[in-house]
C-alpha cells in the first residue's frame, strides 16, 4: 500500500479567487503539508514558480493577466525555468469537452473540475506521486503522455512513428489511485 | 526506455517524437505503509479541515454573489464591451466553481447556466439584458432565501427553468453553427468529477 507523506512535498496554488485558495490550502494542510504557496494571477504565479521551485502546481484556469493554460505553456518550455517537468494540476470550473483536450494539450498533468473535494483532489496528487508519466516531445508539444491507457479495440493508424518501441504501454493510472489507501 | 540518472532526465528519440524519462523529485514523498488507521487517513483530515472552515462558507458566498451584482450593475451602467463582459463571466464562473462546496449548489447550477450564456452567445449585444437580470436575482435569491421552508423546491424549478430557457436561445443564435451547436449540447467530459 501507497501512501504520501505530504511533509515532503511543497505546494504552488495560484488561483485569483482569493476563498478558493483558502479552501486548497485548507485541504492541503490536512492532508499534512507544510509548504504551500500562494499566487492570486499567472504573472505572479510564474514568478513564485520560479522563486519556491514547487514540487506540484495548483492552478485556476480562468485569471487575469495570463490564465492558467498560458501559464502552464510557459512553464513547459523546454530550457525556460529549472523544472518544466513539474506537475501541474488544473482546477477549474470548466468541464466541457473542448477545454478539457485544451487543457491536456497545452501539458497540463491532472485536470480536475471544481466543484473540488478532499478526496477528488488526494486521488490526482496521489496519481502525480505514485505513478509519474514519462514526458512526450514532439513537433508540436512538450509534457506529460497523453496516453494513460492502451486501448485494445483502437483501429486506426499509429501516429507516432518510429516502429515498435513507439506504443507505450502503461497501466490505467486511475485504477492504481482507486487502490484502498 | 532508458532510465533517468541523478538530475538528468533519460531520453530515447523515435523518428518523430522523443521518450523522456525525468528524475523522479517525487520519489522522496512515497511511504509503503502497511495499514492505514482512521486516523491517519490524510482525506478525513482534510476533510475535518474544510468542516471548520464552514461556518464562513454563507459570508464568503454573500461576497460571491454581492460581486455579481457588482458586475451586471457596471455591464449597465457602462455597456457591453470585453472588460464588462469578462468581469460578469468571471463572477458567475467562480460561483459556479465554489457554490457546492459553500453549500449553495443551485446557485452554482444557475451560475453555471450564466456562463454558459455568456460564452456561447456569438454576439454578445443580442443577450437579453432580462436573462441576464433573471440569472443574477436568481442566484441572489437562492443565497439569500436558503431559510424559507420551501426554497429548495423553488429554486429547483427556477434553475431547470433558466437553463431550459438559456438552451433555449443558444440553440437560436448558434443555428447556423450545429457542429458547434453540437459540442455545448454534449456532457460535460472531465474524468470522475466528484473523484
Amino acid at each position: 500500500m501507497i501512501r504520501i507523506d505530504f511533509n515532503r512535498l511543497r505546494f504552488l496554488i495560484i488561483d485569483d479567487n482569493t476563498h478558493m485558495r483558502r479552501i486548497l490550502r485548507t485541504l492541503l494542510h490536512g492532508f499534512g503539508t507544510r509548504e504551500v504557496y500562494e499566487a492570486e494571477d499567472g504573472a505572479a504565479g510564474l514568478e513564485a514558480f520560479t522563486h519556491y521551485m514547487p514540487d506540484i502546481v495548483l492552478t485556476d484556469w480562468a485569471m487575469p493577466i495570463f490564465d492558467g493554460l498560458e501559464l502552464t505553456q510557459m512553464i513547459r518550455q523546454p530550457g525556460a525555468n529549472a523544472n518544466p517537468y513539474v506537475p501541474i494540476i488544473m482546477l477549474t470550473g470548466h468541464s466541457e469537452k473542448k477545454r478539457v483536450i485544451a487543457a491536456r494539450d497545452a501539458g497540463i498533468t491532472e485536470f480536475l473540475a471544481k466543484p473540488i473535494s478532499a478526496k477528488s483532489l488526494y486521488q490526482r496528487i496521489l496519481n502525480i506521486v505514485a505513478n509519474p508519466r514519462p514526458f512526450i516531445r514532439t513537433r508540436t508539444y512538450f509534457g506529460p503522455d497523453r496516453r494513460r491507457n492502451v486501448n485494445p479495440n483502437y483501429v486506426g493508424p499509429e501516429r507516432r512513428k518510429g516502429g515498435k518501441a513507439d506504443v507505450i504501454r502503461q497501466q490505467p493510472l486511475l485504477n492504481k489511485a482507486k487502490a484502498p489507501v | 526506455m532508458a532510465k533517468a540518472k541523478n538530475d538528468t532526465p533519460a531520453v530515447t528519440t523515435y523518428a518523430d517524437y522523443e521518450v523522456i524519462l525525468p528524475p523522479n523529485k517525487l520519489k522522496k514523498a512515497v511511504v509503503k505503509a502497511s495499514a492505514v488507521t482512521p486516523a491517519d487517513d490524510p482525506v478525513a483530515r482534510a476533510e475535518a479541515a474544510l468542516a471548520e472552515l464552514a461556518n464562513e462558507f454563507s459570508s464568503w458566498m454573500e461576497t460571491e454573489c454581492e460581486r455579481l451584482i457588482q458586475a451586471r450593475q457596471t455591464l449597465k451602467r457602462v455597456g457591453v464591451n470585453a472588460t464588462t463582459r469578462d468581469e460578469l463571466f468571471r463572477a458567475a464562473h467562480d460561483i459556479k466553481g465554489e457554490a457546492e462546496t459553500f453549500g449553495f449548489p443551485l446557485a452554482g447550477h444557475v451560475a453555471d447556466s450564466l456562463c454558459r450564456l455568456i460564452e456561447h452567445t456569438p454576439d454578445f449585444e443580442h443577450v437579453p439584458s432580462s436573462l441576464i437580470d433573471q440569472h443574477v436575482d436568481a442566484v441572489r435569491a437562492i443565497i439569500r432565501e436558503a431559510h424559507l421552508e420551501d426554497a429548495e423546491a423553488t429554486a429547483t424549478r427556477l434553475t431547470a427553468r433558466l437553463r431550459q430557457v438559456t438552451d433555449e436561445f443558444l440553440a437560436h443564435e448558434n443555428r447556423h453553427r450545429p457542429e458547434y451547436l453540437d459540442g455545448i449540447l454534449a456532457p460535460p467530459l472531465s474524468p470522475d468529477e466528484q473523484g
